[in-house]
């Protein structure tokens, strides 16, 4: 009974697999909303506007608008983590509770300045929907920093506790 | 043989297969629910593998699109029944490889949305509620492949006993 079962699995479970893929690949092809059977998974495509256009900030760029005071910084992580550590300046935004914290801040946020949101991490895409939230809410120069909190603290540039 | 003795024979089988059958309606609709999103969303699912950083970039959409829909072909099998062996097993190799993925990330430290049932981030981060949830499924799905595989030949032997 038992090698039975086995030999049905054996067949079963490849047969699963090659249905679950040809009909995955027809559904794919016939969709309107298809994606790419390879994708491009490079910083800029992976962190879009809605008309597609890229909306990342290198390190660099936002360290000389951090020193010309020509951007507001927003951190879209849990609000404990901002309170351990952020980019001197920033607000808190954490994205899991924006419609709160954008209200307590829209006050301090001017519509024509260069806003750069940040979370940490390569793929955290806390910052990417907190951007696109901004943008949505109207405001025009919205950016990216990918991986914020780490590249800022190694490059050295100047942080804060909250107090 | 008593007759209280030939009762509890008689009734071991019927409780061993209401057993069976909730594990795999449980189970099925498990993976029906964790499917649909991720059929409805494939862009947005194909992101939540991305950010395991486990898979290849080029594998990424592939494994994107075809994942969910294997969820579904599991989901619809345990529910009919269909082809068991197979579906207990391959249900439970799924469950191992996704517990692995949970646990590698955190282990690294990796803050990522496991996509588990949706496609999107709204579900917060994954955590140790995420794996502990994982591995309760895993048992459910390993108890009904070890009943499928190995419990089959109570009900001969009561037949048997009784026939």
């Amino acid at each position: 009974m038992f090698r039975e079962k086995c030999k049905q699995a054996l067949w079963q479970i490849p047969v699963l697999i090659v249905m679950a893929g040809l009909v995955a690949l027809c559904v794919n092809y016939l969709r309107s909303d298809g994606i790419a059977l390879v994708g491009d998974w490079s910083v800029d495509k992976r962190f879009p506007d809605t008309a597609g256009a890229g909306m990342v900030i290198d390190l660099e760029e936002a360290g000389r608008l951090f020193e010309q005071d020509a951007a507001t910084f927003l951190d879209a992580r849990p609000h404990d983590q901002y309170a351990l550590g952020h980019i001197r300046g920033a607000l808190s935004i954490p994205w899991q509770e924006v419609d709160r914290y954008f209200n307590e801040a829209v006050d301090r946020l001017k519509a024509g300045r260069v806003m750069i949101t940040y979370c940490d991490g390569e793929t955290c895409d806390l910052s990417h929907e907190l951007a696109l939230f901004l943008k949505d809410m109207g405001f025009k120069n919205v950016h990216v920093l990918v991986n914020g909190w780490t590249v800022w603290q190694q490059a050295g540039l100047p942080t804060q506790k909250e107090e | 043989m008593s007759g209280e003795e030939s009762m509890e024979k008689h009734e071991q089988p019927d409780r061993g297969r209401l057993l069976n059958q909730v594990l795999r309606l449980l189970l099925g609709a498990v993976f029906l629910y964790a499917s649909y999103d991720k059929i409805l969303h494939p862009q947005d699912f194909a992101r939540a593998v991305y950010n395991y950083q486990i898979l290849p970039d080029t594998l990424v959409n592939v494994t994107a699109l075809i994942l969910p829909w294997l969820e579904l072909l599991l989901g619809v099998c345990l529910v009919a029944g269909w082809w068991l062996p197979g579906a207990a097993m391959l249900s439970t190799g799924l469950m191992i490889v996704f517990i692995c993925a949970l646990i590698f990330n955190q282990i690294r430290g990796l803050d990522i949305h496991c996509g588990c049932f949706s496609a999107g981030i709204n579900e917060g981060p994954a955590d140790l509620w995420t794996i502990s949830r994982d591995v309760i499924f895993l048992m459910m799905s390993a108890g009904l492949t070890y009943r499928i595989f190995c419990k089959t030949h109570v009900r001969r032997q009561v037949v048997s006993i009784n026939g």
